[in-house]
This record gives C-alpha cells, structure tokens and sequence, in this order.
C-alpha cells in the first residue's frame, strides 16, 4: 500500500534562516501522525509547503504516491494555523464556499459537521462574532466536511477551553478508529502521545527522529530502583554495570539500558546478594515529554 | 470557470459594502449627470443667449450624443467601484482566505481567475448602471428618436473598458500592497492627486518634450479613449483643433490601455504562481 504522504529532502530558507532543512519521512495510511517540535521548529512551514501554500526550495513531497496535484488537496481536510473565514459571512455560509471549492459533502453535510464541532446554535451568526474556541472549532468542522479518508490539523486545539481540548481529542480518536489518516501538529506532548500511533520530532528545522510512537520511544529501557539508601544502592549497582547510564532522583534511581536488554530478575537477585533489599524495581516507557526534552534540549 | 463564478457571488453577495457601493454608484451617476444637465438647461435658458447656446451645444443628453457625454461625466467616479475591488482583494489578505481557498483545493491560476472576475463583475455592472442611466437621461432630457439610439453605443464598450483598465489598476495596488487602508489612501492620492498634478505639468512641458507624454501615465491612458464631449470643443479654433487631436488619437489609447491591463493581470497572474501564500 502506498503511504498517504511522502516527503523527500524538503527544506525551506528564508533569508539566511533555514526552516527546513532537508527533511523525509512517510506517514502510512490510517496513521495518526504527529508532528512536534518547539516554537520555531518548522511544523507549520512544513504542513504549508505539503498544502502548496509555501513553495520549498528543494525536495519533493507526494500524496497518494502521486506528484502534487490539485485533487490532491481536495481530499485532504485541513486546518493550517488559524481559522481563515470570511468575516461577514456565517458559519453556514462560510462552509458553502469550502465546500464549493474543495467539492467535499453536500448541503446535508454541513449541519452535521457543525453538529459534530457544537455550533449548530450559532450557525448563522457572523464569523466576527465567534470568540477564539468557536472559530477553531468551525475550522475543524471545515476540515471534517465531505467525511474526507486524510485530515491535516495544525494545532487543532488552539484556543480551546479544557472541554474543548478533551472533545477533539476524543473527536481525533474517533476518527482515528474508524481508519482515517491524520497529521496533526501540536506542542502537547500529552495529547499527542495519547493520540497519535506516529511521530516526528523537528528543530530549527532538522528532523531529529520518526516513526512509529513505540519505536521513538523504546530507543532505551529505563529500569527504577529504590532501596532504604539510594547512596548505597547507587555504588552497588555501578559495580554491577550492563546499562549506559544512571541517572539519581530525590526518591529512586533510574538504569539506562539498551533496548531489550534490561532483566529486571538479574537486577534484583544481584542487589539482593549484596544485602541490599529493593522497594522498587520497575521497567519504564519513556515519556514522550521525557524523549522530547531529551532530543530538543541543546 | 461558472463554478468561479458562482463561488465569487457567494463571497461577494453578503458584502455590505458591495451593496453599499452599488447604491451610492446608483445615486451617484444620475446626480452628476443631472447636474451637468442643469447647467446645460441654464445656459440654453437664458434670454438672448439661448438660441446660439443651442445651436452652439446641440442637446448632449440626446441620443446618440447621451452615451459619450454619460460616458465621460460617469468616468469621473471610477473612485467608488475602485474601493470596493481594493476591499475585496485586501479582505482575501486580512482574512487569510488567500491561503484558505488554496488548501481547500483552487490551484493559485484558479484563485486569481477568481480575483479577475470580481474586477469583471464590477465592472460590468458599473457599466450597465451607465447604460440605464445615459438610456434614461436621453428618455428625459430629449424626444426620443428610436433610429438614433445605438449610433454612439460603442461608448458603452469603452467605457466597460476604461472602468475594466482602472479597476485593473487599483486591484494590482490591493494586491501588493494587501492593507486596505494603505492601498486605499495610496490609491486616493495618486489617483485625485499626483497623475492630476503630472498630467497638467506635463501639458504645460509639452512644447519643450516633444510632446504630450501625460497621455502614458496609467489613468491617463484609458482616461483619453472617452475625450471630453463635442459640445466642449465648440469655442474657438484652438480647443477644436484640440479635441480634434484628442479623437485622432483615441485609437492608440485603446491599444495601450489593452496592453497596460494585460500586462497588470499578466504581472499578479505570474507573482501569484510564484510567491509563497
């Protein structure tokens, strides 16, 4: 099966600051993909480049395995930084005009998407008059008309209060389970990690890693160890080596091993030989917030 | 292209100041006119001078004469539709619907076909106001002689044409420029202010040039392909000679007015391939 998108070497300069600089990965159909990298890392000039509103200055990127096409861009939903409305327009009419270009849905269809993002009450107020959350909301129910198999969020909960966040979250879910395709970019790491299945991690531009959320994460086992004295606890188990590094906390002590390499057994059996009970002994995922930090931090 | 069409008429025909314009243009044209013809009735009204001001002015508000007189005084108030394109383009500006309608799915050719229409479709009906209003003007103003009625109508095809170069001209201002305010008040001052100021200076430097080049400054040179009436040319032989001159070269104003608004959509056409949205 072709992947959804395809990027190839991508980079984008402005001036002397480099956005992108050579980036590749594929997103495979029925991923939830997501895009993370700190202020600046270029997620949004890569989205806008994958959605022809930037031109990159080399590298190549494909839809469907095809090359850029207009149509292309017609089956893909999308919500690109902000929500981008005519003004004196309402929700409604603003939808007609999305819907006439992108040819997505019927009349039908916009009722139920603005039943799905709860604007319905407020259809046919003006756009000027929706505060920030009702705005996004309207711009991720632009993105859902026509039911589309490829949705492109750029921070889709911007502007949202908790229940918004917590609704399209759900809403992301949802239409992840029932097989669509998503890229979605986001600063929290949270969200991103509850939702998404795959991830690419960006900055100043550089890719620094991607793939599927388990294999991003699981580059390490990460073993926690306590006992009544950490101190003694620590010189016994540097004797005992096998991991890359450790790491004291305040009420534990953290082993780094390499993947598939932590026996959690050995480790108990050598402490305990040793005289040293343990209290704790536990095998950790690394966070994404914990590899994300990791990899950005300079 | 109709589906274009049809989805400029979406975003345009809840545009308050759409409709705003097409009323103070639908208020403006036949007032103008009205008083120009007021001024007429006075002159030819008046004892003693009547006679020779009627021999000397004809009935400019008669057909086929109505169309080139509606024609020129009309032209004055390309102003207004003027706005309303530089609002309608820096609106796709302010609110982002620029990119908006290209991740939706217009290729960037489509979005400026789009732009090209609105400029169309004001224009159009900015000429067909003119048409009604020099149609109902000549019904008021004169007995209504029906063979004479399309003598003088290809004014309303120079007139759809000069509205078109102007309004061609102030959407490539909207479209560089992309604030409203600052391309409207750009707009206004060299448009009532500096090409007035140059076209007369350069009338007074004419001799010395070689020539009145004033006639290639970009309002000027659609502004000459409707000279300034006949009646106007009717005191003394110099001013004669010089409306003479001015009809002998109306010809070449077509053409380059045909070139300049070529060149403009040419230009916006290839910048918006070009630029990143």
């Amino acid at each position: 099966m072709h992947p959804i998108l395809t990027i190839t070497g991508v980079s984008k300069n402005y001036g002397k600051l480099t956005a992108l600089d050579g980036v590749s990965f594929e997103v495979p159909a029925g991923a939830v993909f997501g895009i993370l990298g700190p202020n600046g890392s270029g997620k949004t000039t890569l989205l806008s480049i994958i959605l022809d509103v930037l031109h990159a200055d080399t590298g190549k990127f494909s839809w469907f395995g095809n090359t850029p096409q207009t149509n292309n861009r017609k089956q893909i939903g999308s919500l690109l930084e902000t929500p981008n409305f005519y003004h004196y327009l309402s929700a409604v009419d603003n939808l007609k005009i999305t819907q006439a270009i992108s040819g997505r849905g019927d009349s039908s269809d916009i009722d139920k998407v603005l039943e799905i993002v709860k604007l319905s009450e407020r259809k046919k107020s003006k756009f000027s008059s929706y505060s920030l959350g009702m705005k996004q909301r309207l711009a991720i129910g632009a993105a859902l008309l026509g039911n589309p198999d490829v949705l492109v969020f750029d921070e889709p909960t911007n502007g949202l209060d908790p229940v918004g966040i917590a609704e399209i979250r759900d809403l992301i879910k949802s239409l992840a389970a029932s097989g669509k395709t998503i890229i979605m970019a986001s600063h929290l790491l949270d969200e991103v990690e509850k939702v998404c299945t795959h991830v690419a991690i960006l900055k100043k531009g550089t890719l620094l890693t991607a793939g599927p959320v388990d294999e991003v994460l699981a580059q390490e086992d990460i073993v926690e160890i306590a006992a009544s004295n950490n101190d003694a606890l620590l010189n016994t188990i540097e004797l005992m080596g096998g991991f890359s590094k450790v790491k004291k906390h305040p009420n534990c002590l953290q082993l780094f091993y390499p993947v598939g390499t932590a026996q959690l057994e050995s480790i108990n059996k050598y402490c305990f030989e040793k005289g040293i009970t343990l209290q704790q002994l536990q095998l950790k995922k690394k966070s994404l917030e914990t590899k994300f930090f990791e990899l950005t931090n300079d | 292209m109709f589906s274009l069409l049809q989805i400029e008429w979406l975003k345009i025909k809840k545009y308050p100041a759409f409709w705003a314009m097409l009323i103070i243009v639908l208020l403006t044209y036949p007032a103008a006119n009205l008083m120009f013809y007021n001024v007429y009735l006075r002159i030819t009204t008046q004892k003693g001078t009547d006679m020779l001001a009627k021999m000397l002015l004809g009935n400019p508000f008669a057909f086929p004469e109505t169309w080139h007189t509606v024609a020129y005084i009309s032209s004055f108030f390309i102003i207004l539709p003027s706005i309303l394109v530089i609002m309608l383009v820096t609106n796709e500006y302010q609110y982002k619907t620029q990119r908006q309608n290209i991740i939706d799915g217009w290729t960037r050719r489509q979005f400026m076909t789009s732009k090209l229409m609105d400029v169309l479709i004001v224009s159009s009906i900015t000429t067909i106001l003119y048409t009604l209003v020099a149609i109902g003007f000549s019904i008021y103003a004169s007995t209504f002689d029906a063979s004479k009625i399309w003598d003088q109508s290809y004014y309303i095809g120079l007139f759809f044409l000069q509205t078109f170069a102007q309004l061609s001209i102030a959407f490539l201002l909207g479209y560089l420029i992309k604030k409203a305010f600052i391309a409207l008040g750009i707009f206004l001052f060299y448009y009532l202010i500096v090409e007035n100021i140059a076209t007369g200076y350069l009338k007074i430097k004419a001799a010395k040039i070689g020539g009145d080049i004033g006639r290639y400054l970009p309002f000027e040179i659609s502004d000459r392909m409707i000279v300034a009436p006949a009646f106007m040319g009717r005191f003394g032989k110099d001013l004669k000679e010089a409306y003479e001159k001015s009809l002998s070269e109306v010809p070449t104003q077509i053409i380059l007015s045909l070139l300049l608004t070529t060149a403009i959509w040419a230009f916006c056409f290839f910048m918006h391939r070009k630029k990143d949205l």
